[in-house]
């Protein structure tokens, strides 16, 4: 690999030979901004690597994050749950209170750029099956330990442990796992030397990076894998747990005696936990209960606004899908479902379920901001059309149940879709169920809706929701012609190449009727004047380390 | 007296068994322990994961039996992992070798096992929450009881009077308004920026900075979140109020009655027609004799306060028992829950109790047998 950043702010860095062909596709027009940092940053180049190659200068300065001033206590509005193995994380808040001491080796930003932060860099091969992690040197552990290529291996090997009840990280390890005895492959991961590991998959695999990013990633040492972090509190952030009641408050405060590598900036941060009701957040909010929120949802966001407090905005690839399940007569009917689909205007489902602060979708589950979109044909909304398909099935008598949780957007949306199903001649009975038990058979109801949170790239979702037989397919879609294809886009590197299987694979989506998946969601959060970074984040992630208040 | 009250105990420890058996029978059914095993491992768990992690985490065996562990008369379950050999159970705890752990390990031994959505034991949650509960409802009787005697004594005095009429109506009102409603009244009131008074406030300069009421932007706090560290007037006036409000009516109404019909006996004509001050006919001899039936009335405003507390301290976020409770119930927290209905059974069975023994006291007429 040739180096082409010599010169530049960040010597020593390599870039890849499809990372200089995507340079050439974006000065050509054929790719913005935001998708050339996705896919190169993904390749292992650093994100002013990649800038430089395009010659642009980084939208924010060094680190993209502005300086807080130092000391000071934080007050943060969350859920408190119960810790476990990271592993098996299935809620970014518990992240969130870990990230203060346990860190990842990638981070994801607004930006759609990948940074390292236990790492320093990594590079892949031209065909996407060798990945080479170079770690950041001068790390300790809060015990003491220096941060090695040892901990990483043990913590790949880890998360590549299918037997491990709920450890989400085994889908995200992709080929990785051996499907026969459901652990690391042989020969997966090499450690090369103390700061280096490298990790071979046997076919091409993009989504390693951004799978390292994501929240159940937290890296442990490495004599601690598969324990709780909160009963051994090892970890290499500046932050140590000194309270953790559930479901009433968490404290982080600065680890006595730890010297963190990088510049960190409150003494103490406090997650305060007031339930799942926005009212209840507010009302905590005007009792100056806290200084930030997790999320503002819906209206909220306007009453957050009308208190005086900072709102900020990210435009995502979250969603909700309204899905019949294909397992359950009559949506085992193609033409069910496309009824389904020809009856709903993707839009009003926006306005209604989230006052319009989205973007709208278009039903097959990939968002523009990914770099493989591909554009087809605008969807036709026909409820006439939708009522002739519907008795052409011969199931115009059916009672359609469609199922929600009780909460704010999801409750709405799923109205709205059954509001419009039944102006198209559906009969439907709207079943709504409370989050303690919704989630329950989230996967097995004939009709619901579920929210799915931002991925980076598009084949992400679709490997986790759509293929055949994965444990979160919930809409029981199985078509071979559909997961062949995904194998082939999952291992093509070029974004234009994959984009042209990827026409194909939106284009089963809607045929197939697999899913309704009305719109994407911007997410908002609050903070109190004087927060420093606080900014709501694509994918949920707060670092405490970034966070401050102004001087 | 000994005998009344150790057949008291008695059917306290009964209808505690019998409680705790039911509810260890609703939240040990199958539903509800997918429920328990998805919060616990992972909310998008497969079936067979389900059933494999229950039986790795003692959930598995008969419920009767698993009762028995609970009491501590059966010997908590052990199992040993096939691969690892480690091996785990209900009475080892983290890091605790198998061989020195306790056979049983129940109630009976003092051990009121785990709270699983705390990830604490239950003996170390309850008392820490009970306690936030016990000074809460402190206050609301501190509040209610003075208030509702003296609105029950007054109204009872003279009946048919105006202040009669006035005070009853009152009373009927506050009775009829339960907490959710008077509580939302409250926070709208007086808790919130955009309605009720506290913009008004502010906007005299009050409120906010520099305000003589404090530069808080509400005049009241509509979450008591900070009253778990801290009770000042301002955060905790809102909740209490709010209980007090609901139970204050009824005991009010209970006084006037009794007060009304001592007022029409005989002693009090006699003292009358001797020409007594009406003060002093008031005060003397009639406020006694008023007083017993509302003695009980009182004491039985304990159990149904537990029920209050549930309301009032979710809407004002305070967490309490009554929060615990609902969070136990929720999550399908067993053991918490268990240890949550035995607290309930012992306040409600020891505050009646009280109440007859009491009532024994103040009324000489009546025996124990």
């Amino acid at each position: 690999m040739r180096d082409f950043t010599d010169g530049s702010a960040d010597t020593g860095m390599t870039t890849h030979p499809v990372a200089e062909m995507y340079a050439a596709e974006h000065k050509a027009g054929k790719l913005d901004r935001r998708e050339f940092l996705v896919r190169s940053t993904a390749l292992g180049l650093s994100a002013a690597a990649a800038y430089s190659l395009i010659g642009a200068s980084p939208a924010l300065a060094d680190g993209h994050r502005a300086v807080p001033a130092a000391g000071g206590t934080l007050r943060i509005q969350s859920e408190v749950r119960a810790l476990k193995d990271p592993r098996t994380y299935d809620w970014s808040q518990m992240a969130n209170v870990t990230r203060g001491f346990l860190e990842y080796l990638i981070q994801y930003n607004n930006d759609g750029t990948f940074e390292g932060v236990l790492l320093e860099s990594w590079e892949a091969n031209d065909d996407a099956t060798v990945y080479t992690l170079n770690l950041r040197q001068g790390i300790t552990w809060n015990n003491g330990d220096a941060f090695t290529a040892e901990d990483v291996a043990a913590n790949v090997t880890g998360w590549c442990d299918s037997t491990v009840e709920g450890n989400s990280m085994a889908t995200r390890m992709g080929g990785l796992v051996d499907a026969d005895t459901g652990v690391i492959r042989e020969g997966g991961v090499e450690i090369v030397d103390d700061y280096t590991v490298r990790v071979t998959f046997p076919a091409p695999d993009i989504t390693l990076v951004p799978g390292l990013a994501d929240y159940p990633a937290a890296v442990q040492h490495r004599d601690f894998i598969g324990t709780n972090p909160a009963d051994h509190g090892v970890g290499t952030g500046a932050y140590e747990i000194t309270e953790y009641e559930v479901g009433v408050q968490a404290t982080l405060s600065r680890k006595e005696g730890h010297t963190y590598w990088r510049d960190t900036y409150l003494d103490e941060l406090v997650f305060v936990d007031l339930g799942q009701d926005p009212a209840a957040w507010f009302a905590g909010a005007e009792a100056d209960e806290f200084d930030m929120t997790y999320e503002t949802v819906g209206e909220f966001v306007d009453l957050f606004d009308a208190i005086g407090w900072n709102r900020t905005e990210v435009i995502t690839a979250a969603t909700v899908v309204v899905r019949p399940n294909q397992n359950n007569a009559p949506y085992d009917d193609v033409r069910v479902r496309r009824a389904i689909q020809m009856a709903v205007d993707n839009e009003v489902c926006m306005v209604l379920g989230i006052n319009g602060q989205g973007v709208v979708a278009e039903n097959h589950h990939v968002c523009p901001i990914h770099p493989e979109y591909a554009e087809l044909p605008p969807l036709v909304h026909d409820p006439a059309g939708a009522q002739a398909l519907l008795e052409e099935s011969g199931h115009a008598d059916f009672e359609f149940e469609l199922v929600s949780i009780d909460d704010d957007y999801r409750k709405n949306t799923t109205d709205a879709v059954a509001a419009q199903l039944r102006d198209a001649g559906f009969n439907v009975t709207r079943t709504i169920i409370p989050g303690s038990t919704f989630w329950n058979d989230w996967t097995t109801y004939p009709f619901s809706s579920t929210n799915w949170n931002h991925r980076e790239l598009g084949v992400q979702v679709l490997n986790l929701a759509y293929r055949s037989g994965v444990p979160w397919n919930e809409s029981g879609f199985a078509n071979e012609e559909f997961d062949t294809l995904l194998t082939e886009a999952n291992g093509i590197v070029d974004a234009d190449a994959r984009r042209v299987v990827m026409a194909r694979l939106e284009a089963i989506m809607q045929e197939e009727g697999v899913t309704l998946q009305p719109y994407w969601r911007s997410l908002f959060n609050h903070t109190r004047p004087g927060v420093v970074n606080g900014h709501m984040h694509t994918k949920f992630e707060i670092n405490v380390h970034y966070l401050g208040f102004e001087a | 007296m000994g005998a009344f009250i150790l057949r008291r105990t008695g059917v306290m420890i009964l209808t505690a068994l019998c409680l705790t058996l039911v509810v260890f029978f609703l939240t040990n059914l199958f539903p509800n322990l997918e429920k328990l095993a998805k919060t616990q491992g992972n909310a998008r768990m497969s079936d067979a994961e389900v059933v494999s992690w229950l039986d790795r985490n003692g959930y598995g065996g008969p419920m009767l039996v698993r009762y028995g562990e609970w009491l501590g008369v059966m010997p908590g379950w052990t199992r040993e992992d096939a691969e690892t050999g480690v091996i785990t159970g209900r009475c080892i705890d983290f890091g605790m070798d198998a061989a020195d752990a306790p056979v049983r390990c129940g109630l009976l031994q003092g051990d009121l096992g785990f709270s699983t959505v705390s990830d604490e034991d239950v003996g170390n949650v309850l008392p820490r929450r009970l306690m936030l509960t016990l000074k809460l409802m402190a206050y609301a009787f501190g509040l209610m009881v003075p208030a509702a005697l003296l609105i029950g004594v007054l109204a009872g005095m003279r009946e048919g009077s105006r202040l009669d009429r006035t005070l009853s109506t009152l009373s009927i009102a506050s009775t009829a308004t339960p907490e959710y409603v008077s509580g939302v009244i409250f926070i709208v009131l007086f808790a919130s920026t955009t309605a009720g008074v506290s913009g008004m406030l502010t906007e005299w300069g009050w409120l906010g900075d520099g305000g003589w009421l404090g530069d808080r932007r509400t005049l009241f706090l509509g979450s008591a979140r900070s009253a778990m560290t801290d009770i000042t007037f301002w955060n905790f006036t809102l909740p209490v109020t709010t209980i007090a409000l609901y139970g204050m009516g009824y005991i009010a109404r209970m006084t006037r009655a009794s007060m009304a019909e001592v007022m029409t006996a005989q002693y009090i004509r006699t003292a009358r027609l001797k020409g007594v001050s009406f003060r002093n006919i008031v005060l003397k001899h009639a406020l006694r004799n008023a007083l017993i039936a509302p003695f009980t009335v009182i004491m039985l405003q304990f159990p149904w306060l537990l029920t209050g507390v549930v309301i009032v301290e979710t809407l004002f976020n305070y967490n309490g028992f009554g929060w615990t409770m609902v969070q136990a119930a929720s999550n399908n927290d067993i053991e918490l829950l268990l240890a949550c209905s035995i607290v309930a059974v012992f306040v409600v069975l020891l505050t009646q109790l009280i109440s007859d023994i009491g009532y024994v006291f103040l009324n000489p007429r009546i025996r124990i047998s």
